[in-house]
C-alpha cells in the first residue's frame, strides 16, 4: 500500500528531522509531516526581505550532540558551523564589558573591572566543565523511572549515583549547588563585577519564567555553558546559510537513508483505535497509516488537540494540562543597511562579531522579569543580539546586514486589556528603542524589522504559549519528570504513539538527543515486538 | 589573667533558646551534666514573653509554635512542668480588601464549607490538596527526624535511613511519589493554581511557602518550604499554636524540664569566644573574663555567629569560611506588638463574629500582592503593601491583658535586613506601615493603641543575636536543605572544631518553632560523646 509506513513522524523540526534518519537507518520506512512551506520547525532560515536570510526564531547552536553530526555524517550534508567569538556588554556608563575566546584578553579585560573576578573567572571556567562532565552523559540517557523496583531502571539510579560519588568533593558542592541555587545566589559566590555576573547570569534564564534571582535557574546556566563544537567546550556558532541550514543538513541525511518529506502536510488527528496509535488524518482529510506515531511536537498539540480526551487516562491528561509552557520570550530581527554604531567602542570591529548582550546589570535583569510577572513586557528587556552577516555574509547583500534579537521578557500571558497583536509594534520599537540607548544609529539603518512574540511563535511554529523549549526548563519538569511523570522515556499511554519533541528529556535548544533518543526507544520496542 | 572557673564541666551549651533547652534535656537524660549559657536575663531565644506596657504582655518575637514536636512533648513532659498548649479550632482568616474574608478550620469539611461561598470547585478540591498534602509531608517529616546522612562516606546507620525513607516514599505510590519529587523544586504559586481558582486561599496557602525566607510566591522551591512546615502541621494554611502565657511559657517550661533532667542554666552569662586548641574546642571565655572549660561545647547560636564570631577563624580552613560567609541569611522579617485598648473591628466581619480572630489573621489577598510585596525587598526598600501575619492572643488567653483590652502581635514582611538607608531612621515609618495596612481592615485600630513595639531585622541580629536578622538563623532554601543544611557535608551538627557542635535553627531541619533541630543534634552528639 502507498499511503502506510512504518513510522510517521508528526513535525519536521530539527528533532523529527533527526528521529526519522536514526529510524530510517535502522530499515523503517519513514515519513516526516510538515504543516509549514520550510522544514527545521524553530530551526529556519526565511528570506523575509528579498537578499536577507533570517534565522527567524533560534539563531546559535552549540548544543548539537557531537554523536548525531558523526552518524548523520552533517558536514557531508552540508552543515558548517561559523565560530561565534565572544560575548560584548555595552554599560549605559560608557564602559563595556567584553570577553573573547582568547583567555589571556579575556583576563586583561576582566582584570579591568575587577582583579579578583579575573582570577576567579578561570577557577569559575573550571569547575563549570567539570560539572558538565558530569551532566553530559544524563543527556544522553532516557531518564529512568524511580518509582519503579526494576533492576535495569534502578542500575541507571545507580550509575547517577555512582557517577556523583566519584566527583571530588569540591565538585559535588558545586553540582549540589548548581542544582539547587538562582544564577545570581551562584556567581555571587564567585563574582563581584555586576556587569560580568548580569551577563553571565542571563543565560539561566532563557526560554523560562523565572528570573536571575529565581532557585533553580543555575542549572539552567549549565545548560548552556555544555555547548560543544568540534570538541571545543563553550563555544556558540552559527550554521553557514541560517540556522535553517541545520535542518536542511539533517533533512538531506534523512532523505538519502530513504525518509520521505512532506511539507505543506499539516494534520489534524491521530488515529487511535483500541488504545493504539494507526495512523493519521490530514488536514486534506486524507489517512496515512503507520505502525509507530513519533510526534515532534509538544504535548499540548499532542494529546489534546490531534487525540481525543476519550483515549486518553484522566490522570495523565490532567499532567499534560498542568506541564507548563508560558513562553517568556520574543524575536525581533532587522534588514540593517549598515552596523550599529556603540557609544563604548564606536566602529566597526571584532565586537560585533560575537553576541551582544543588553544586560548592564543584576538590577536591570531582575526588573525586566518584575515587568513579566505582572503580565507586561519589559520596558527594558535583556536582549541578546547577534549579526550574523559579518560571520557569514550569504545571508544579506553585500554591504547590509541582519541583526537578530532574542529579547526576555515577553511573557505569552499579558495581563487582562492587553494582547499581542496590538502590543507587537510596541514591543518591536522597546527593542529598538534598547538597543539605540547604547548604539544611537540604529534607527536610521533600519530597512525592515521582523517582529516575532510569542503569539506568533504558537500560531506560525506550533510551539504552545510560545515556549521555545517547548515547556519550561524549571527543575520540576526535568530529566524523569519531563513532561509527565512516569512518562519520560518516550512513550505514551497509547501504544505505538511516541514523544521525540524538545517536551522530552533533555529539553530544548538544538540538540538533537530527544529525536535520538525516542529513536532508539522506539527501535527497542519494535525489537522486542517482532 | 582570666577568672578561675569552678573546674571543667563536661558539655557547655552556647544559648538558652528552644533548640538549646531541647538539646540539654536529652544530654542530660543520657547522663551528661550540660550548662547553658545564656546572654539574655531569660532563657527562650526568639520564643519569649515580655510585659512591653504595664499589664500588657505579648509574645515578643515568635507567636505560634511550629508546633513543637509531639516527642519531644512527651519526652520533656512539657505539660508537667507547666505549659499549657491553646490550639483554637479556628485556624486563619484571611482578609480581602473588597471587604471579604475566608476563615480556615482545623476541620477540611467545616473549611471547605466556607471555601464554597468563595468557589464551589475550590470547596470540592480543599479536601483532596489537605489529604495529599498531609501524606507526602509525613514522608518528609520522617525525613525531618533523622540526622542527614554523611555523602561521602555513608554509614550503615545512613544506609538504613535512607533506606527507610525510600520505603516510606515508596509506600505513598506512584502518583504521589511523582508529587513529592515535583512539588519540592516548584514555586509556592504554581502549586496552589494547580488547585484552586480563588485568590484569596491561592495567597493564605503560599504565604506559608514564604514565610520568614528571602522568597516571593513565584520564587521556585517556596513550594519546598511549605511541605518542610507542613510537615510539622499538615494544615495547608497552618493551625494557630498558641501557649498559655504567650510563647515563652513553652521555653519556660522547656526550661524546667532541662533543669529537672539535671541540666544547670546560668542566665546573664554571655559567651564572648569559643576557645580551641589543638583544633578542637576546649571551653568558652564568659563577657566577664570566666573561662569555663568543657569536653564539648555546643552552639545554639546560628552557623555564622559560632563559627565566625564566637570562634577564631584561624582554626578554619579558609574554604570553610568562605562556603559559611556565603550561607545566605539575610532576614526578611520584623515585628510589631500591639497593647490595645479594645478589640478592633474589623469590616469584613459581621458583629460577633469575633470568635475567627482566635486564630492567625493574614492579610495578603492574592498571589501578586505577596509577590509585589516581595519585589521591594529585592531592590533593599520595605513593602509599602506588606504582607501581615497578625494575632491577638488576648482572645485565647485573657491573662495577656488587663479585662477589656488585648494585644496584637504582628509579622510583617518583607522588611530586608540590607535597607537603603537606616533602619533606626526607618523603624517608625515601618511601624506606620503596619498601622495603616491593618486600619485598611480595621478603621478604628489606630485609636486603639496605647503603645507599640517594633523591631526590625537589625533588632533581630543585635538584641537577639540572629545574624542578618534571620529567623530560621539561615534562609530556607533547596540549596540550604537537609544535607546542605548549614553546609553540604557538614549537616550532621558537626564542625571542622572538634567537640564543637552546632544545634540551633541553622541546621537541619530548622524550620520554625518545633525543637527538631535540637532533638536530633543531642541524639548525634550523644552517640558521638558516648563513643
Amino acid at each position: 500500500m502507498d499511503n502506510s509506513y512504518d513510522v510517521i513522524v508528526i513535525g519536521g523540526g530539527h528533532n523529527g528531522l533527526v528521529n526519522a534518519a536514526y529510524l530510517a537507518r535502522a530499515g523503517k520506512k519513514v515519513l516526516v509531516l510538515e504543516r509549514r512551506y520550510v522544514l527545521g520547525g524553530a530551526a529556519c532560515t526565511e528570506e523575509i526581505v528579498p537578499g536577507f536570510k533570517f534565522s527567524v526564531c533560534s539563531y546559535v547552536v552549540s548544543l548539537l550532540r557531537p554523536e548525531i553530526i558523526r552518524d548523520l555524517d552533517l558536514p557531508r550534508h552540508g552543515l558548517e558551523i561559523l565560530p561565534l567569538d565572544g560575548t560584548f556588554t555595552p554599560m549605559p556608563s560608557g564602559d563595556y564589558l567584553w570577553r573573547v575566546n582568547d583567555h589571556g584578553k579575556t583576563h586583561r579585560e576582566i582584570a579591568r573591572h575587577s582583579r579578583v573576578d579575573a582570577e576567579a573567572y578561570d577557577e569559575f571556567g573550571k569547575a563549570m566543565q567539570a560539572m558538565c562532565r558530569f551532566v553530559k552523559p544524563i543527556l544522553s540517557m532516557v531518564p529512568p523511572d524511580p518509582t519503579t523496583l526494576n533492576p535495569r531502571e534502578l542500575m541507571k539510579l545507580l550509575f547517577i549515583g555512582k557517577r556523583f560519588q566519584g566527583m571530588s568533593s569540591y565538585d559535588k558542592y558545586n553540582q549540589v549547588q548548581l542544582m539547587t541555587m538562582s544564577a545570581i545566589d551562584f556567581l555571587d559566590q564567585w563574582f563581584e563585577t555586576g556587569v560580568l555576573k548580569a551577563t553571565m547570569s542571563a543565560s539561566g534564564i532563557i526560554g523560562t519564567f523565572l528570573g536571575v534571582r529565581s532557585p533553580g535557574t543555575a542549572y539552567v546556566l549549565l545548560h548552556h555553558y555544555m555547548g560543544e563544537i568540534d570538541g571545543a567546550f563553550r563555544a556558540w556558532g552559527f550554521a553557514r546559510g541560517g540556522t535553517g541550514a541545520i535542518s536542511n543538513a539533517i533533512a538531506d541525511a534523512a532523505r538519502e537513508a530513504g525518509v520521505e518529506i512532506r511539507t505543506e502536510a499539516a494534520i489534524s488527528q491521530i488515529i487511535v483505535k483500541d488504545g493504539k496509535a494507526k495512523g493519521v488524518v490530514l488536514s486534506n482529510g486524507d489517512e496515512l497509516y503507520a505502525d509507530v506515531i513519533s510526534s515532534s511536537v509538544d504535548p499540548r498539540l499532542t494529546f489534546t488537540k490531534f487525540i481525543e480526551a476519550q483515549h486518553l487516562p484522566g490522570d495523565f491528561l490532567e499532567e499534560v494540562n498542568r506541564y507548563k509552557f508560558r513562553g517568556s520570550s520574543g524575536k525581533v530581527n532587522m534588514a540593517l543597511d549598515g552596523l550599529p554604531n556603540f557609544n563604548c567602542m564606536p566602529g566597526p570591529g571584532a565586537h560585533l562579531r560575537g553576541a551582544i548582550s543588553i544586560s548592564p546589570a543584576v538590577e536591570y535583569m531582575e526588573r525586566a522579569y518584575d515587568d513579566a510577572k505582572y503580565g507586561n513586557f519589559s520596558k527594558r528587556p535583556y536582549i541578546d543580539m547577534v549579526i550574523p552577516s559579518l560571520t557569514d555574509p550569504s545571508v544579506a547583500p553585500p554591504g547590509k546586514h541582519v541583526l537578530s534579537c532574542f529579547v526576555q521578557y515577553a511573557p505569552y500571558k499579558l495581563r487582562p486589556g492587553l494582547n499581542w497583536d496590538t502590543e507587537k509594534e510596541a514591543f518591536g520599537n522597546t527593542v529598538v528603542d534598547t538597543i539605540s540607548e547604547y548604539a544611537p544609529n540604529l534607527k536610521d539603518i533600519i530597512i525592515h524589522k521582523q517582529v516575532v512574540t510569542p503569539l506568533d511563535l504558537e500560531r506560525e511554529w506550533g510551539l504552545s504559549e510560545g515556549n521555545i523549549f517547548q515547556g519550561e526548563l524549571s527543575l520540576e519538569q526535568l530529566f524523569f519528570l519531563r513532561p509527565v511523570p512516569g512518562w519520560a522515556q518516550y512513550r505514551t499511554p497509547i501504544k505505538n504513539l511516541y514523544m521525540c519533541g524538545s517536551a522530552t528529556h533533555p529539553g530544548g535548544g538544538i540538540m538533537g538527543a530527544n529525536g535520538r533518543l525516542a529513536a532508539l526507544e522506539i527501535l527497542k520496542d519494535i525489537k522486542g515486538a517482532a | 589573667m582570666p577568672a578561675q572557673s569552678q573546674g571543667a564541666r563536661d558539655v557547655v551549651i552556647i544559648g538558652g533558646g528552644h533548640n538549646g533547652l531541647v538539646t540539654a534535656f536529652y544530654l542530660a537524660k543520657a547522663g551528661f551534666k550540660p550548662l547553658i549559657l545564656e546572654r539574655g536575663t531569660q532563657v527562650g531565644g526568639a520564643a519569649v514573653t515580655d510585659e512591653f506596657h504595664p499589664g500588657f504582655r505579648c509574645s515578643t518575637l515568635a507567636h505560634t509554635a511550629g508546633p513543637i514536636r509531639p516527642d519531644i512533648v512527651r519526652d520533656m513532659q512539657l505539660e508537667k512542668h507547666g505549659l499549657r498548649l491553646i490550639t483554637p479550632e479556628v485556624c486563619v482568616t484571611a482578609l480581602s480588601p473588597d471587604g471579604r474574608a475566608l476563615t480556615l478550620y482545623q476541620d477540611a469539611n467545616r473549611s471547605a464549607q466556607e471555601i464554597a461561598a468563595f468557589s464551589q470547585k475550590d470547596a470540592a478540591k480543599y479536601p483532596e490538596f489537605q489529604q495529599s498534602l498531609a501524606k507526602i509531608s509525613k514522608v518528609i517529616g520522617e525525613a525531618l527526624a533523622t540526622v542527614p546522612p554523611d555523602i561521602d562516606h555513608p554509614s550503615r546507620g545512613d544506609l538504613w535511613s535512607m533506606l527507610k525513607t525510600g520505603r516510606a516514599m515508596r509506600n505513598l505510590g506512584k502518583k504521589d511519589m511523582f508529587r513529592l519529587l515535583r512539588w519540592g523544586p516548584m514555586a509556592v504559586a504554581d502549586l496552589v493554581s494547580e488547585y484552586f481558582e480563588t485568590e484569596l486561599l491561592r495567597a493564605v496557602v503560599a504565604a506559608r511557602g514564604v514565610f520568614g525566607t528571602f522568597l516571593g510566591p513565584w520564587s521556585a522551591g517556596s513550594a519546598l518550604v511549605l511541605l518542610i512546615r507542613a510537615a510539622g502541621d499538615a494544615h495547608p494554611a497552618g493551625s494557630a499554636h498558641f501557649a498559655a502565657g504567650g510563647i515563652g511559657a513553652v521555653t519556660q517550661a522547656m526550661a524546667s524540664a532541662a533543669k529537672a533532667a539535671g541540666a544547670e542554666i546560668r542566665t546573664s552569662a554571655e559567651v564572648i569566644e569559643i576557645r580551641v586548641q589543638n583544633g578542637a574546642a576546649t571551653g568558652v571565655l564568659l563577657s566577664t573574663g570566666e573561662e569555663i572549660q568543657a569536653r564539648a561545647v555546643i552552639s545554639n547560636a546560628d552557623p555564622k555567629r559560632t563559627l565566625l564570631k564566637l570562634t577564631d577563624p584561624m582554626h578554619l580552613s579558609p574554604d570553610f569560611v568562605q562556603k559559611l560567609q556565603h550561607y545566605r541569611g539575610n532576614g526578611t522579617v520584623a515585628k510589631v506588638n500591639l497593647a490595645l485598648s479594645g478589640l478592633p473591628k474589623f469590616s469584613a466581619l459581621k458583629n460577633g463574629d469575633d470568635a475567627v480572630l482566635r486564630g492567625r489573621i493574614h492579610i495578603g489577598h492574592e498571589i501578586d500582592y505577596l509577590e509585589r510585596a516581595f519585589d521591594e525587598c529585592k531592590y533593599g526598600n520595605f513593602s509599602r503593601q506588606p504582607y501581615l501575619e497578625a494575632t491577638i492572643p488576648s482572645l485565647t488567653d485573657p491573662t495577656l491583658a488587663p479585662e477589656g483590652r488585648h494585644v496584637m502581635s504582628i509579622y510583617m514582611q518583607y522588611a530586608p535586613y540590607k535597607l537603603k538607608g537606616d533602619w533606626d531612621q526607618q523603624r517608625n515609618a515601618l511601624g506606620q506601615t503596619v498601622v495603616q495596612t491593618l486600619a485598611q481592615y480595621a478603621p478604628n485600630l489606630p485609636e486603639l493603641i496605647l503603645t507599640h513595639q517594633i523591631i526590625t531585622p537589625r533588632d533581630l541580629e543585635e538584641v537577639y543575636g540572629l545574624t542578618g536578622g534571620q529567623i530560621f538563623h539561615g534562609d530556607l532554601a533547596l540549596d540550604q536543605f537537609f544535607t546542605m543544611r548549614p553546609l553540604l557535608d557538614w549537616a550532621r551538627y558537626r564542625t571542622p572544631i572538634q567537640n564543637l557542635y552546632l544545634c540551633g535553627s541553622g541546621t537541619h531541619p530548622g524550620a520554625g518553632l518545633t525543637g527538631g533541630s535540637g532533638a536530633n543534634a543531642a541524639r548525634e552528639i550523644v552517640k558521638e560523646l558516648k563513643r
